[in-house]
């Protein structure tokens, strides 16, 4: 039973050192804050439940190729057979993300919309603010357009106005009557502020004229997901037999939507649990570690006040009390840091995406970060108690009141420290190189050369509508008319109109070159295919290897011209020149057998994420009057300012078509840095997890080591009193650190390079790699042992022998 | 003729304070032959441990010039001073001061690792034949923590006698020990004595005191007196009724 007075003596004896108080209550919000934070921000991206009635049984269906998760759509038809056939599913929709253009009196914007069917609503359990969704009967091709809009939506375009429903608004030029306003934050199933029906049946159109879209379904009860994936298998395995020229190596999988963002990178959130938890685990260790050593310092008055009649069970609970005040102040500073980095993490997020982020992504301390920061304290109570308790049981208090006789005690404290040393060392050295591995591949993506000239560069993004745009003649011209205006614009010096710029996501296509051959459909490459206008090397500084660039020559329709890049030609043409041959796409929406002809080569440039799959495949570039497209962007480099780029492209495209909306104005570098942010930032959380951990697994080490090291002056004492010179015992106390460092060292080592290799299943980081900076840091972490061995071994050679026997 | 082990002339000890400096021990001089049983005895604080300390080269005068073995030990470096310890002196503490992580005969060995060009086996005879010496070696692989108070410290006076040393130094051997146990390692330094080892004994009791041949009283840092000291009451009979008393009472403990 904890008194007045118990509570008055913990609060003394805390004020008295309140240099250790302070630096305990500092360790714990550093551990209690940086892992919950680190689980939290997991949660929020990745492994929440979308928040929605039934969210945990609510998946989506994407594509798989070759067995990777590509979190692509899958033709309509493939997804029909899913939704007729695997009967761990229910309630079955289809949808695709697209984007629509909505003109208004201030002119045309672009809006994240769905083409869903009607029953995407009610898979949500969502039912409309106000107005209805829309119904089977509007899903069919001929009937009315109508639209569901968001509540952002209908706040800024409508003011709020509940007579918005029924008014008609243009969406790519055509009129759509406005049913239903859905609730606010709505934005299923990622970022959606408008829907309108997708009016696509697989029984009304070809399989060689669909599209494809994304599958949504609930998980019927009794099944997991692993039960349903198994029925996808079969499914999609009868349909590559059935129909091998276009399904070879195509399959499909569902997964949980947060959770499919992560795709095969989930195992890089598990290790990063895995790191969050080792550090909450170092810093209890360390917490205790130091309570431990007030406990040990304590002793004799410890000692004496159990000789004036205190029992053992009183002061046990005064030292609980302690613990517990310092882990409870340690907590409430964690969830304070815990809260501004959330807040911070949600700003940066917010920053790095263009559109609004994932609409379950929200960084507010919720109930699962508190419920998770409240176990986190409980566990670390329980860690960090049981080192001064155990002390304090295993303390002869008799023993302890008579002088210098420690030694009666000491094998267990020296069993107590030496668990500690190895704990701390085999928990530093498995963050360490985890997190350093996470940081060096980050660091490595950032620095990725993306091989073009970005300076003075502004870009943005034109959508073609289907109505105005719907033929190859029609966006030739509009690229054609389009790219004159802006280059005679005063101001503008260059102007590149693509489907993909260098740093962005491009089109992957199968190839097939002339005279090699392929034993099946799936042998045939993957390039990274961009259509261009003809000056884009030039006016992005894309230098020129073989051959020549593009040039007026090669434009029109009937033109069958590429230019490959040097990492294409050193694929495919590794002996030789690619300039001269030939190769053809063989996709399946551009399976036309037509020949084209590489007329040049130049560097490779970066397509998406260095990181990614995408970034490393080889490039293949057409004039976009070849192969004109509707989704546009545009390049334009020029001394004006971004508003006075930007006033002037959307003159010049609103003078071509009023309806076009400019979108994404930003300059190159924010495009490129658009990629680079998101791991910019996880570069700079793993950077502070490193750091944090480096920190305590340093200071947790020299002060468990160093303060086992304390406790053995006396001995060291004893032992130059028998002839032990200063040698003989840096060579003792440097050959425990060394075993102590070997015995935690190399299980440590060996989980952290596991969790290495772990991501090199992921991520390319190459197994030099791992070796390299595992040696690092295993050199970095046997220099604090050393150091930790010799700091406090020359301080206590420095004293006399006499002073080191009657050390306390 | 006894050769002189230590000499010691005008030895002094300052301890320096942040703001007091104290005199501990001034004009120290005298000399202690070999096989001789020296007491040193004297109030608290009156400086008798820190004479021990300096005679044993666990700390440095301030001043003086001291001999032992021999050796000039006034101004030598640490691993000097570390080489002459492990040779010529045996160490007993008042708390035994055994390394709780090491066994009996491995506490006993420890000087013996420290010193150069002995072999393991060697080591190990001494071993056993100090723990012999003081009836210990029925515990040898037993851990100072499973032993009783008397027998922590005749593990301790094994390992003082286990390098051969010229001069044994025990600072309040019995200090920490109940009278059995005390009157069972007196005797055993008495036997010591009779085999030929040099003693000297820091104790502020006087029938200890009474044991040695000599007596050196110092008071206020200084020596006060030095001169024969009252002959001891034991025999050797007593000696043996001794031991026999403190094996009995550690076996009913």
């Amino acid at each position: 039973m904890i008194r007045a007075n118990d509570i008055r003596y913990t609060y003394r004896s805390m004020v008295k050192r309140y240099r250790l108080t302070l630096l305990t209550i500092l360790v714990m919000a550093t551990g209690l804050g940086l892992s919950v934070y680190l689980f939290a921000m997991l949660h929020i991206q990745v492994f929440k439940d979308l928040p929605f009635k039934d969210g945990d049984s609510l998946v989506q269906v994407y594509a798989l190729k070759d067995g990777a998760r590509n979190s692509g759509t899958s033709l309509l038809h493939d997804i029909d057979e899913i939704k007729k056939n695997v009967k761990s599913l229910q309630e079955f929709s289809i949808f695709r993300n697209v984007n629509l253009n909505v003109t208004g009196a201030d002119g045309a914007r672009r809006f994240n919309a769905v083409k869903s069917e009607p029953n995407i609503f009610q898979l949500t359990r969502t039912e409309p603010l106000h107005g209805r969704t829309f119904s089977a009967a509007e899903n069919q091709v001929g009937s009315e357009n109508v639209v569901v809009i968001g509540h952002s939506f209908w706040k800024n375009y409508y003011s709020g106005d509940v007579n918005a429903i029924g008014q008609l608004l243009r969406i790519n030029g055509e009129q759509h009557k406005v049913i239903g306003i859905m609730p606010e934050n709505y934005y299923f199933p990622v970022n959606a502020e408008l829907w309108v029906p997708i009016r696509e049946n697989a029984e009304k159109i070809l399989r060689a004229d669909a599209q494809n879209v994304f599958g949504l379904a609930h998980i019927k009860a009794g099944f997991n997901i692993d039960d349903v994936n198994k029925e996808i298998g079969l499914v999609m395995k009868r349909l590559e037999d059935r129909y091998p020229k276009t399904n070879s190596g195509v399959g499909a999988y569902v997964e949980f939507i947060p959770r499919s963002a992560a795709g095969d990178g989930i195992a890089i959130g598990y290790s990063l649990q895995v790191i969050a938890f080792l550090i909450l685990i170092l810093a209890a260790v360390n917490v205790g570690n130091l309570l431990l050593a007030r406990t040990i310092e304590r002793g004799k008055e410890t000692a004496i006040r159990i000789a004036l009649g205190a029992p053992r069970s009183r002061l046990i609970s005064q030292i609980l009390l302690e613990t517990i005040i310092i882990c409870v102040l340690g907590a409430i500073l964690g969830v304070i840091a815990l809260k501004f980095g959330l807040d911070l993490t949600e700003k940066i997020t917010y920053s790095y995406s263009i559109d609004r982020p994932p609409f379950w992504w929200d960084f507010r301390l919720d109930q699962y970060a508190l419920t998770l920061a409240a176990a986190f304290f409980f566990l670390t109570v329980v860690v960090v108690s049981i080192f001064p308790v155990w002390k304090s049981f295993k303390m002869d208090f008799n023993a302890a009141l008579r002088d210098g006789t420690r030694g009666a005690q000491g094998r267990n404290d020296g069993r107590l420290n030496r668990i500690l040393v190895m704990s701390e060392i085999f928990v530093t050295l498995t963050v360490l190189i985890a997190a350093s591995v996470m940081a060096f591949v980050n660091q490595r993506a950032l620095d990725a050369d993306y091989g073009v000239d970005t300076s003075n560069a502004i870009t943005a993004e034109i959508l073609l509508s289907e109505a105005s745009y719907q033929d190859a003649p029609r966006q030739a011209e509009f690229v054609e008319t389009l790219h004159s205006r802006l280059t005679h614009h005063n101001g503008i010096h260059s102007a590149v109109i693509a489907s993909a710029l260098p740093g962005q996501y491009a089109q992957r296509l199968d190839i097939a070159i002339d005279g090699f051959e392929y034993s099946s459909e799936d042998s045939y490459a993957e390039v990274n295919y961009i259509a261009t206008t003809v000056d884009t090397f030039q006016d992005l500084g894309v230098a020129l290897v073989a051959g020549r660039y593009f040039n007026h020559s090669d434009k029109g329709l009937s033109k069958a011209t590429v230019v490959v890049s040097a990492s294409f030609a050193e694929r495919f043409f590794s002996e030789g020149s690619a300039v001269g041959k030939r190769l053809r796409f063989v996709s399946e929406n551009n399976n036309d057998f037509q020949w084209l002809t590489i007329v040049g080569v130049v560097g490779h440039t970066i397509q998406g994420s260095s990181l990614s799959a995408h970034g490393k495949l080889p490039n293949v570039f057409r004039p976009i009057s070849q192969a004109p497209q509707s989704s546009l962007v545009v390049a334009l480099k020029t001394s004006l300012s971004i508003e006075d780029s930007t006033k002037a492209l959307r003159e010049a495209v609103s003078s071509i078509s009023p309806d076009l909306p400019v979108f994404k104005v930003e300059t190159y570098d924010e495009k490129i840095e658009r990629h680079t942010r998101p791991l910019e930032f996880i570069t700079n959380v793993f950077l502070v997890f490193g750091l944090a951990a480096a920190v305590l697994a340093g200071s947790g080490i020299y002060g468990v080591l160093s303060n086992a090291i304390l406790q053995k002056t006396q001995e060291v004492g004893v032992k130059r009193a028998f002839g032990a010179t200063d040698k003989d015992i840096y060579i003792e106390f440097f050959k425990h650190g060394l075993k102590q460092f070997l015995i935690g060292g190399i299980p440590g080592a060996i989980v952290g390079s596991l969790m290495a290799f772990g991501m090199m299943q992921v991520f390319p980081v190459y197994l030099i790699d791992v070796i390299v900076i595992a040696f690092i840091v295993i050199a970095l972490v046997l220099g604090v042992v050393l150091c930790a061995t010799y700091i406090p071994t020359k301080r206590a050679l420095s004293m006399e022998p006499v002073d080191a026997i009657r050390y306390e | 003729m006894s050769k002189v082990l230590i000499g010691l002339k005008n030895l002094s000890k300052v301890f320096q304070g942040d703001e007091v400096e104290t005199h501990a021990l001034s004009d120290i001089s005298f000399t202690i032959n070999e096989n001789e049983y020296v007491s040193i005895s004297g109030p608290s604080g009156c400086g008798k441990s820190t004479l021990l300390s300096l005679i044993g080269l666990l700390d440095t005068p301030s001043g003086g010039e001291y001999k032992l073995a021999g050796y000039d030990v006034s101004d030598i470096d640490k691993a000097e001073r570390a080489r002459i310890r492990n040779k010529e002196v045996g160490f007993i503490f008042q708390s035994f001061n055994l390394i709780s992580d090491l066994s009996v005969e491995d506490n006993v060995e420890l000087p013996l690792t420290y010193r150069d060009g002995i072999s393991k086996e060697e080591a190990r005879k001494l071993v056993d034949e100090a723990l012999k010496k003081v009836n210990m070696d029925h515990r040898k692989k037993y851990f100072p923590s499973q032993l009783s108070g008397g027998q922590q410290q005749r593990v301790a006076i094994a390992r003082a006698i286990a390098g051969k040393p010229s001069l044994l130094l025990a600072d309040e051997p019995t200090g920490n020990l109940d009278s059995t146990n005390a009157e069972a390692v007196m005797a055993l330094l008495d036997e010591l004595h009779a085999d030929g080892s040099t003693i000297c004994i820091v104790t502020h009791d006087p029938r200890s005191a009474s044991r040695a041949q000599r007596s050196i009283e110092i008071s206020d840092g200084k020596v006060l007196s030095d001169g024969r000291a009252k002959k001891p009451t034991s025999s050797r009979e007593e000696t043996q009724h001794a031991h026999g008393q403190a094996e009995k009472s550690e076996a009913y403990s």
